[in-house]
Parts: C-alpha cells; sequence; structure tokens
C-alpha cells in the first residue's frame, strides 16, 4: 500500500511538471503520512542526504569544470586533437570524441563537459561543414563518458550510497577506465564512418611543430586528471579534498599559466556552479528520503522476487536490470536515479555474479544512456540549446550512436574482465 | 505587489552573492584542511563539519530561489501538444504542489531544529540544530516564491528570472 502511494504519487506529480526535486519530496511526505511515520524524519533523512562528506566533491567538481569552460581549456584540447586527426577524411568527428574524452577526464561531469566542449566544437565543426545535428549528437554522446572516466562525481555518489558494499572510491575510478577508453574508440570510429558516409571534408595537418605547441598549450590542463587520479590513488587526499584541490588548481593555472580568466568569469563560474549545486543537491536530498522509504517498504527483496519469478538465469538477469535501468534513465536525472536505484538492483546483480565494482560502471554507462534521451536527458538538452536546433532533429539522427553505446554497454555488462582487470592489476 | 516582488529581487541578488561566497568560502576550507596536513602537519578537526554546514545553508536557500529562478528540472512532456490555458494549468499546479512542499519543509523541518536545538556539533561547538535551521528557512522562502509566482500567473504575467 505504502509503495504504491509513493511511486504512483511520483509519477502523479512529476506529470504534473512538478520539479523533480519537489516531486520526490512530496510523494515522500505522503507516504510517511500514510505510514504513520512523523514527517521529521523524511527531513533529517534529507538533510542527511545533503550533509554527507564524500558529496562535497560534487560542488566542487561542477565549478571546477565550469573554470575550466571558461579558462579555454576546452579550446587547447581541441586544438591537441584536431593536430593528431584533422587531416582525414571526416576527421573532426573523432577528433571531437578524443578532445571530449580529455576534458571528461578531467572535469568528471558530462554535463560540464558537453557545455564546454560543445560551445568549441559545435560552431567549429559547423564552419567546416559538418552539420548541426551531426555534431550535437558526437559531443553529446562523447561527454557521458563523463560519467564513466575518473574523477566522475556520479561514481564518487555511487560510492556514497552503495553503503554494504563498501566499494572505494579509487577503486571505482580504476574500473572506469577502460571501459571509458573503450567506449570512447567506438563512438569514435561510428562517428568516423558517418562522417564519411555524409562526405564531410579533411582538415590540414598543422605539421610537427604545430602538433607539438598545441600538445604543450593542453598540458598544464590536462595536468588536472594527473593531481585527481594521482591524489586519489595514492592516498594523497580524500576524492572530496581532491575536488576542491582541482578548483584551486584550475583557477592557479587559468589566472596564472594561460591568464585566460577575468575576476568577472570567475565569479560568474562560482554562481553558476551555486545554480547547478543548488538543483542537483536538493534532488540528492529529496532522492535520499525517497529511497529509504523504497528500503522500509521492503522494495528491494519484493523486486528481487518478482524478477527471480520470470528467470533465474543470470544473463536474463542482468538483461532486465539493463532494460529498466535504461527505461528510468529516460525519465529521470542521473544523481536521484543512482541513489534511488543502487540499493535495489545491487543486490540482484550480486546474486547474479556480478562484483559492486562492475555493477557502478554498468549503472554509469546506463544512465549515461539516459543522459541523451529525452524526455529528461539533461545533457542532450544543452548540446541542443548550444547549437540552437530542436532536439526532435538531432534523435532522429542519433541512432548509429546509439548502437556504439549499447554494443559497450553489453560489453561492460557480460565481459567482467573490462571492469575488473586493471582494479586487478593495479590493486 | 510591487513591494512583493521588489523583496523577491533582492532576496534572489542577495542569495546568489552570498552561496557564491559560501561556495569559495567551501574551497578554502578545504584547501586548507589539505595544506595543514602537509605542511603543517596538522589537521584542522572544525574543517569537514565547517564546511558541510556552509553546504547545507548555501545549497538549501539557493534551492528556495531556485524556485523563483525557475531553474530546477522538470519533466517537461507534451508541452507543444497542449494548448496556453493548459499549459497555464498545469504550470499552476506545480506551483502548488511546489508551495505545499515549502510549507511541509517550513513546518517540519522547524520542528526538527527545536528537536536537536540542545545538542552541539562536537568540533564546532555549535548547536545541531543551527545545520537544520536552513531547512525551515527555504521552506518559508519557497512558500513565499511560489506565492509570487500564482499571483503573477493570476495577472498573466510572469516573474522575470534574474541569475543567467
Amino acid at each position: 500500500m505504502a509503495l504504491t502511494v509513493l511511486i504512483v504519487s511520483l509519477f502523479v506529480l512529476m506529470a504534473l511538471r512538478a520539479p523533480v526535486a519537489v516531486a520526490l519530496g512530496v510523494s515522500s511526505l505522503l507516504t510517511f503520512l500514510v505510514m504513520d511515520v512523523p514527517p521529521v524524519v523524511a527531513f533529517q533523512q534529507m538533510s542527511a542526504g545533503i550533509s554527507t562528506f564524500s558529496l562535497m566533491a560534487i560542488p566542487f567538481f561542477i565549478f571546477a569544470g565550469d573554470l575550466m569552460a571558461r579558462a579555454g581549456i576546452a579550446e587547447r584540447l581541441v586544438r591537441l586533437a584536431s593536430a593528431c586527426l584533422g587531416n582525414v577524411r571526416g576527421g573532426l568527428g573523432p577528433v571531437n570524441v578524443g578532445a571530449t574524452m580529455m576534458f571528461c577526464s578531467i572535469s568528471g561531469s558530462a554535463v560540464a563537459s558537453v557545455s564546454a566542449m560543445g560551445s568549441t566544437l559545435i560552431p567549429m565543426m559547423r564552419r567546416e561543414g559538418y552539420d548541426a545535428d551531426y555534431a550535437v549528437n558526437v559531443t553529446t554522446c562523447a561527454a557521458i563518458l563523463g560519467v564513466l572516466l575518473p574523477p566522475s562525481h556520479n561514481l564518487i555518489l555511487y560510492a556514497a550510497v552503495s553503503g554494504g558494499a563498501s566499494v572505494s572510491v579509487s577503486e571505482l575510478f580504476l574500473a572506469g577506465i577502460v571501459p571509458g577508453v573503450m567506449t570512447g574508440i567506438i563512438l569514435a570510429i561510428t562517428a568516423w564512418i558517418v562522417a564519411v558516409r555524409r562526405g564531410y571534408p579533411r582538415g590540414v595537418f598543422p605539421g610537427w611543430k604545430g602538433f607539438g605547441r598545441s600538445a604543450v598549450a593542453a598540458i598544464p590542463g590536462l595536468f588536472t586528471a594527473v593531481i585527481i587520479f594521482g591524489g586519489v590513488l595514492g592516498g594523497v587526499f580524500t576524492p572530496t579534498e581532491s575536488s576542491a584541490v582541482a578548483v584551486i588548481y584550475t583557477a592557479l593555472i587559468a589566472f596564472v599559466v594561460y591568464r585566460s580568466l577575468g575576476l568577472r568569469d570567475f565569479v560568474k563560474a562560482a554562481q553558476n556552479a551555486v545554480k547547478t549545486t543548488a538543483m542537483i543537491m536538493l534532488i540528492i536530498g529529496t532522492a535520499a528520503a525517497f529511497g529509504w522509504l523504497l528500503a522500509l517498504n521492503e522494495a528491494p527483496a519484493r523486486l528481487a522476487e518478482g524478477m527471480a519469478w520470470v528467470s533465474d538465469n543470470p544473463i536474463v538477469t542482468l538483461l532486465m536490470i539493463n532494460v529498466i535501468l535504461l527505461v528510468l534513465g529516460t525519465f529521470m536525472d542521473m544523481a536521484p536515479l543512482v541513489i534511488i536505484t543502487t540499493p535495489i538492483f545491487l543486490p540482484i546483480a550480486m546474486n547474479a555474479g556480478m562484483s559492486p565494482v562492475q555493477f557502478g560502471i554498468v549503472m554509469m554507462l546506463n544512465q549515461g544512456i539516459g543522459l541523451v534521451t529525452p524526455p529528461v536527458g539533461t545533457v542532450q538538452f544543452v548540446g541542443c540549446a548550444i547549437a540552437g536546433i530542436k532536439i526532435e532533429d538531432v534523435m532522429k539522427t542519433i541512432w548509429p550512436f546509439y548502437g556504439a553505446l549499447v554494443l559497450a554497454l553489453m560489453a561492460v555488462t557480460y565481459i567482467p574482465a573490462v571492469t575488473l582487470w586493471l582494479p586487478s592489476v593495479a590493486g | 505587489m510591487i513591494f512583493l516582488a521588489f523583496i523577491s529581487r533582492m532576496i534572489s541578488r542577495i542569495t546568489l552573492m552570498l552561496a557564491g561566497v559560501g561556495l569559495l568560502m567551501m574551497t578554502g576550507i578545504i584547501g586548507w584542511q589539505v595544506f595543514a596536513r602537509y605542511v603543517l602537519n596538522a589537521s584542522p578537526a572544525w574543517a569537514e563539519q565547517a564546511a558541510l554546514v556552509l553546504l547545507i545553508w548555501y545549497v538549501m536557500i539557493a534551492a528556495a530561489v531556485g524556485v523563483r529562478e525557475g531553474f530546477h528540472i522538470a519533466l517537461e512532456l507534451g508541452e507543444d501538444a497542449l494548448s496556453e490555458r493548459g499549459n497555464r494549468a498545469l504550470r499552476i499546479s506545480a506551483m502548488l504542489v511546489t508551495l505545499a512542499f515549502g510549507a511541509a519543509m517550513g513546518v517540519w523541518g522547524g520542528e526538527l531544529v527545536a528537536k536537536v536545538w540542545s545538542h552541539d556539533i562536537p568540533t564546532l561547538g555549535l548547536s545541531r540544530g543551527f545545520a537544520y535551521l536552513p531547512l525551515p528557512i527555504s521552506g518559508w522562502l519557497i512558500v513565499f516564491f511560489a506565492c509570487e509566482h500564482l499571483l503573477a500567473e493570476s495577472r498573466h504575467t510572469r516573474v522575470e528570472p534574474l541569475w543567467r
């Protein structure tokens, strides 16, 4: 009964276009009232959900990502990538994937990556004769690698909510690398094939000198990845500390090395980070209350029973989890889904023989696909807004990229070595 | 109405400024924690808790202003399919739900503050209630901003967002 109220009211409220955070909060409150639990508990859960030290990395990474975007780090990465591959026919497609991947590995955020790389790459590709829908789809699909590659803040969120399974952030960071790079390569090949079939032009090789110059210019920005990843892996600092250090380091190179950031941009970046953080953290808070109620009403056990009734074959179970998550991912933003569905599906996946580290990566890639799928596809919306085209127009030609992403998802789901090999070698 | 709109704009601007300062202070505190640990060999015990209190304050207040600014994400299914009247009805219903959420957070969040006011956060020497206080404040601010939106709807106007 309580579970029905919780889930039905959530969907009704979302259909009424209440903000996702509010819909999660109100449906939880209604359920508290139905269950006769004091609603004060809801706000206690909400506050606890927000005041988690490891989640403080989220505002910092958002801030750092915004600073990187404004400091022109994006353009330097594009120059480096196009020096490598720009002279191939349709080369800007793979160049886009490579440059966006580099940005992902320093910002840890898909939204930051699409806004930074999109505002550089999409106009550039259009000038070179590429279509807007292609430019948007390549950038947005590559940007979702930001949730896979370290320092993905969604991986930090997953580590925080996977509770009993005790997954460490550094292990997840290591595990994300091979799947992230593999998905990047599949996307780059797809982008290249589509570009050649559409007859897109080739660029010019800037010469080895030009290549060297663009590499040197990109190094200080890329070094952020070394600081964050090396720092966390080496135990120098916690992920949260690494994110604050990333903010300070980015501000430093932007002000001192690149001299590309004014005080005005800095203030704007801080304010923009405040806005994004407030939005995401409120959702995280109300999703925490919602998730607490799901657990209290034994939703995980009931769903596990239901799925066992359909089939007890692990291959089918994992496929079902993927399909359910993909469907949910189109309707919901990533952060609340990670909070709500991890406690539900993680035990089922572990029962089917999957390690919690691998499940984390499967979940990231799966819900990353949701980020480029309407009705709630944050990354795709940002990409379309930058290019100034309608979401319907890009969705018509996204299919090859979906194919690439689903292929990668299946590989990550059914081949454990893709995720677990690197942690086992490095650990 | 003009006075109300003026107050609302003031709150929005001040929050944007203070929240930005809050974020910078958080960065400073955590940066200091790393610096102190490696350079001064003394990890400050207060740093994490102080940063967390700052976080919940600025997040909750900025989230309330987000209602005014309309930056919270919502499902926008079928916006084109509906008539302007239908869209307006949905805008109003969403705002009413938001208002109810704000009022609930105001009341029960306030209860939470009262309950824990006598407990202290050990490392800070501050009342634990201080960490919960932004909840009722944010709740009543949400009520205020939702009312502003509803009033504007009743006059067939819109609240102009200030954060860009």
